[in-house]
């Protein structure tokens, strides 16, 4: 069945039976290349909601939103992630909340200097395509093996590279755009807090001057808030109105994660954070100098 | 010598600090560059400021406390241990040479080898130079 | 408006003698907020001390800073100084210039008053951050709860009870005494271990001020230091012991039997029962499973199938008083301390790891704690020791020491301590029996570090003729009734091989069942092999790391009896101190919880070592967390977790660290 129609029809059940109060979804967008978040609370409306490859954005951040009521909320498998990531931080009821859950194919989006529609190269790389968790399942799920961390991005590896000098050049470039609009805090289901640091007066941990080292204060901290629980659904990357590599620096801490503790945030609600918990004799090869 | 680097030591009050306080009645003696904070543990210290130091203008960062399985809150060290990695491998993406940075246990009666510790550590970052990771001073 | 004073200490050449004082004076007054500063001979000295006091006064000043030696060393006595002179102790802040300063670049006159002056500079910025903070004041409940009623645990019990508190002490099963009462003569003394222990046991159970649960478990417990809550499960006994006389008749004519757990085995004890004759309360348990009439309720219950067991209840028709109370179900006992030891003692080793001794396959080899039992004039064979095979007395001995010891590969590196002198013990004690009995002790090192313990081996060796082979026992095999031991004596460098009639295993000491569950709910930290960890293996040998628990005896490590004893008395003395105070003053520099910030992720609660943080549902419906001021020790693990900022510290604020780190990378 098509998926739209799927999600139509899943959709009508729970608002007429008074199952959830809200379906959010997508629905066409304007510029045909991004589908646009649909909240939709009447039975009569569902036929707006569509799914094709133009649904990028991850519906689980609304989630925060909307705390009281019951939801339901179409999710891709890297959107699926971050449903268990909230729920295993307390951040929402489970059985508030029902998962639509997309077997996913990539989805595209506006990308700089890409014309037309491509798949999103984090797309093209990822592996997993059926959702974590959900209740009910819209598509064929496709077999694949134990869901794995993508390999490192190409571009990480580069950096990786390079030395120190150039590194800290190309993030300097990369931060000097930043105009510090916090679009990327808002689309991401991880930046949960009621009042993020960087806005907060005292302590100051980052000043309000728009410069380089603010800017890099910036991305340090948001950047180390989401080690370990980054799901690398791209959102704040496609929010970022001057185009911003975050998703280099997320993949970068969420590859380490991964060799480091063997974890990936959101796999399961239950599963413990890496800096929540620690092995008696562990030795990691970094941080810890190895000196004496 | 010429060039001074700046150096911030963040040092737990149970063990490093008392290590530290060691080298100075023992009148041993090691580069004026470091300045010392003194803190509960160092799982009291987020990692963050580490960063926030280089920020500011730091060009080298000690973290010091506690051998593992000593910590006088007996785990504080270990959660260290985890955060001070992925802090070490994310300054290091962003372009701080790892070197600038170090975690460490020092103990109490570990007066000689603080001593020694801070001496070699002044000397690696003295090498590197001024920090430039961050970008032009706010 | 923070009005700051700095002082800055001479300390008489210590840190003048390196650092330009005036020039750090000077630079001090130029700072924010600091509206006075001046220079001292001895800060610390009465002349000092009364000069910070006026000046405190003459300039109204609000926060102090003190430029001088380490906190470590002079930051409570200048705490004292400013709250003298009115202030808030907790408004006060040092900066090390002599430790950290002085002391260590002492040839850099220069460097070092670059550094003073930056160090005051990062303790003025601290201390413009600081809050007033104020030890908040418990109340203590005058009540001590002892865990296990061994050796370790009666003496505790004790002591603390004839320093005129009250104990409840808590055993699991139906008698105190523990495994001392199981043994028969004692090294090196050999003194009978009952006639030592028993007239102890009934002092706990005549003491006005002890209260004896036995047949009871310590479920959970609650609260911190001087507030405690323990919920105790108090399992049905089926015999009402305010009734009972301990007659004993029940005892004497129930027929239904099962193996004696005092005996380790080698003895039987009836349904109804006293573990064994000197037991304190000599009043008698019903094990459920082995009581024919419960097996027939059982059967009821199971749909009356099958074959109907006997309805027996002999106990309730002979007993005088009638107490046996088939109605008596598990109850648990909620009740409030100031402070608890655990005294939970030890289990030997499961020896079936060792296939080749033969243990549990020959009946023949037994263990250590079994001979214990036939030994004794009170035990199953009442005091001659026979072959369990075929209750002949053995003349070949052959004793197995380090079974469960000092073997990585049975994850047991540890050494027991006590069976080296146990061994030589009961071959004494066997030659004691019987002339004829000739023993030998396989060993690996002879451990005797003791008052008296090396003479006592020497005894087993010259008197009893004990024979020592160094090395391992490699196979133990039946043959025409004897049991045939190879092994190996490594000093000879050839195999030896004996004909034993009984072969003894040393089975090495191990935490009791249900430590670490009683160590989770308690909050006190267990090594890799279960025992429980003291805070300090020097200087605080029976504290543990959360205030108001402290522990005795086996249960933290192998010891013998006087060390049990003397760790007993060691936590009664500590209990009595804690209890001795009316009032604690909590530790004011913990954690504290911005409830507007909290966004409830719970990621504080998971990092606490001391499980001090709670959590509330406010109005709204939100559920954010709560600091158990009482468990807090203020490391700030969960401050450095909190992303929100919601976590802060008390005295060690991030506020306070973030302008510390500014002041000194300007
Ligand atoms: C074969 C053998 C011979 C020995 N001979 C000697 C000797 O001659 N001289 C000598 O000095 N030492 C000897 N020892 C050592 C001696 O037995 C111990 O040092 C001593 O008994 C330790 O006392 P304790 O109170 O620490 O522990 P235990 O005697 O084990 O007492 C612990 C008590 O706590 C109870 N308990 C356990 N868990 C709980 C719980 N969760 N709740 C409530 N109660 C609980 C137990 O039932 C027990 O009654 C010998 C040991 C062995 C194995
Ligand atoms: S969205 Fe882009 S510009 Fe806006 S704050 Fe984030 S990184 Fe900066
Ligand atoms: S870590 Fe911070 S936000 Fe999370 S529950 Fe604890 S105090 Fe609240
Ligand atoms: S400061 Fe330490 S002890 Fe106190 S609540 Fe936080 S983590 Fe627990
Ligand atoms: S107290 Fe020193 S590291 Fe925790």
């Amino acid at each position: 069945m098509d998926l739209s129609q799927a999600i139509r029809d899943k959709a009508r059940e729970l608002l007429e039976t008074g199952a959830v109060k809200c379906v959010i979804g997508y629905e066409t967008g304007t510029d045909g290349i991004n589908a646009r978040p649909a909240f939709i609370y009447e039975a009569a409306e569902v036929d707006r909601l569509i799914f094709d490859e133009t649904c990028g954005h991850n519906l689980a951040t609304y989630l925060l939103h909307h705390r009281a009521e019951n939801i339901a909320v179409v999710v891709k498998p890297c959107d699926s992630r971050a449903i268990n990531l909230l729920h295993g931080e307390h951040q929402i009821e489970r059985d508030k909340v029902y998962i639509i859950g997309v077997v996913c194919p990539g989805v595209v989006g506006r990308q700089w200097g890409v014309k037309g529609r491509q798949l999103l190269p984090a797309c093209q790389a990822c592996t997993d395509r059926n959702p974590v968790v959900y209740d009910y399942l819209v598509g064929e799920p496709v077999a694949e093996g134990a869901p794995a961390p993508a390999p490192p991005l190409p571009e990480v590896e580069d950096l990786e590279r390079m030395p120190p000098e150039e590194r800290c050049q190309f993030w300097r470039r990369e931060f000097e755009r930043c105009i510090r609009c916090y679009a990327c805090r808002q689309a991401c289901p991880g930046c949960q807090c009621t009042e993020c640091f960087v806005e907060r007066l005292e302590p100051e941990w980052v000043g309000i001057r728009i410069d380089a080292p603010q800017n890099w204060m910036w991305h340090t901290i948001r950047a180390f808030h989401l080690a370990g629980r980054c799901i690398e659904c791209q959102a704040c990357r496609r929010a970022c109105p001057v185009d911003i590599r975050l998703d280099l620096l997320n993949h970068k801490l969420a590859w380490e994660v991964a060799q480091l503790f063997n974890f990936r945030p959101g796999m399961t609600a239950e599963a413990l954070f890496p800096l929540a918990t620690f092995v008696r004799d562990e030795k990691l090869g970094v941080g810890e100098w190895a000196s004496s | 010598m010429s060039y001074q680097p700046r150096i911030i030591g963040f040092l737990c009050n149970w063990c490093s600090y008392a290590g530290a306080d060691m080298a100075g009645t023992s009148r041993m003696s090691y580069p004026p560059n470091i300045r010392i904070i003194r803190v509960p543990c160092t799982g009291r210290l987020d990692p963050l400021f580490v960063a926030k130091a280089f920020q500011e203008g730091a060009d080298g960062v000690l973290v010091a406390g506690c051998h593992p399985g000593d910590c006088h809150y007996a785990e504080g060290n270990y959660h260290a241990r985890r955060r001070y990695a992925l802090l070490h491998l994310l300054l290091e993406f962003l372009g701080i040479e790892p070197e600038r940075i170090r975690l460490e246990w020092v103990s109490a009666s570990e007066g000689k080898r603080f001593t020694q510790l801070v001496t070699d550590f002044t000397e690696q970052v003295a090498r590197l130079g001024p920090c430039q990771a961050v970008g032009g001073q706010s | 408006m923070a009005r700051i004073g700095v002082f800055i200490c001479h300390c008489g050449s210590n840190i003048a003698g390196t650092v330009d004082i005036p020039r750090v004076v000077a630079e001090a007054q130029k700072l924010p907020m600091v509206v006075h500063a001046e220079d001292n001979e001895y800060t610390c000295s009465e002349v000092g001390q009364r000069s910070l006091r006026e000046a405190i006064q003459e300039h109204r000043l609000n926060r102090v800073v003190i430029g001088a030696c380490s906190p470590r060393m002079h930051e409570n006595t200048f705490r004292n100084t400013v709250a003298s002179a009115g202030l808030n102790p907790y408004l006060l802040e040092m900066a090390n210039l002599r430790e950290h300063a002085s002391w260590v670049h002492g040839d850099q006159r220069e460097a070092a008053t670059v550094k003073a002056i930056d160090l005051i500079r990062a303790a003025v910025a601290k201390v413009a951050r600081a809050q007033p903070l104020f030890a908040r004041q418990i109340g203590v409940t005058k009540r001590a709860l002892v865990i296990g009623g061994g050796i370790a645990g009666i003496q505790c019990a004790l002591d603390i009870a004839n320093a005129g508190f009250e104990v409840v002490l808590v055993e699991r099963t139906p008698s105190i005494g523990g495994r001392m009462a199981q043994l028969d003569k004692t090294f090196p003394t050999l003194d009978c271990s009952a006639c030592i222990l028993t007239p102890k046991m009934v002092e706990v159970g005549q003491h006005p001020r002890i209260r004896l649960l036995t047949y009871a478990e310590v479920k959970e417990v609650r609260g911190f230091v001087g507030n405690f809550e323990a919920d105790i499960l108090q399992k049905a006994r089926h015999v009402d012991h305010d009734k009972c006389l301990g007659c004993g008749i029940c005892w004497q004519k129930c027929p239904a039997r099962a193996p004696s757990e005092f005996d380790m085995g080698v003895g039987q004890r009836t349904a109804i029962y006293i573990p064994f004759a000197q037991a304190v309360p000599g009043k008698p348990v019903i094990d459920r499973e082995h009581c024919r009439y419960q097996q027939y309720l059982e059967w009821q219950r199971a749909g009356a199938e099958g074959k109907k067991p006997p309805e027996c209840r002999i106990c309730e028709k002979l007993c005088p008083v009638g107490a046996i109370d088939w109605e008596q179900r598990d109850e648990m006992i909620t009740e409030e301390f100031g402070a608890i030891v655990v005294a939970t003692g030890y289990k030997t080793f499961d020896h079936s790891v060792y296939g080749e001794y033969g243990g549990g396959r020959y009946p023949d080899v037994i263990t250590s704690l079994q001979l214990e039992r036939l030994m004794s004039a009170s035990g199953p064979t009442l005091g001659e020791v026979t072959r369990p095979s075929d209750g002949q007395p053995p003349k070949t001995v052959v004793f197995i020491s380090c079974v469960g010891s000092r073997d990585d590969s049975v994850g047991r590196p540890y050494c027991s301590k006590v069976c080296c002198m146990y061994l030589a013990k009961q071959s004494i004690m066997l030659k004691e029996h019987d002339p004829e009995v000739q023993s030998y002790i396989f060993y690996i090192d002879i451990r005797a570090g003791g008052k008296n313990y090396e003479e006592f081996v020497r005894r087993a060796q010259e008197e009893a003729g004990t024979v020592y082979i160094r090395g391992r026992v490699s196979k133990t095999y039946p043959e025409k009734g004897k049991l045939i031991v190879w092994g190996e004596d490594s000093l000879m460098g050839r195999p030896v091989q004996i004909a034993a009639d009984l072969v003894v295993l040393a089975t090495g000491i191990e935490p009791s069942e249900g430590a670490i569950e009683l160590a989770q709910t308690l909050h006190i930290s267990y090594d890799v092999h279960s025992f429980l960890v003291e805070a300090h293996p020097k200087l605080r040998p029976v504290e543990t790391m959360t205030d108001g628990v402290f522990l005795a005896g086996t249960a933290m490590g192998p010891m013998d009896i006087p060390d049990s004893v003397a760790q007993g008395s060691a936590a009664a003395a500590k209990v009595c101190g804690l209890l001795s105070k009316d009032t604690l003053a909590l530790e004011p520099m913990v954690a504290n919880v911005n409830a507007v910030k909290c966004v409830g992720c719970l990621l504080c609660q998971q990092v606490c070592p001391f499980k001090a943080i709670d959590t509330e549902t406010l109005r709204d419906g939100r559920i954010v967390v709560r600091i158990n001021e009482g468990l807090c020790k203020g490391c700030g693990l969960c401050v450095s977790a909190c992303r929100p900022g919601a976590m802060n510290l008390r005295g060690f604020s991030n506020e306070q660290l973030l302008a510390q780190v500014k002041a000194l990378t300007r």
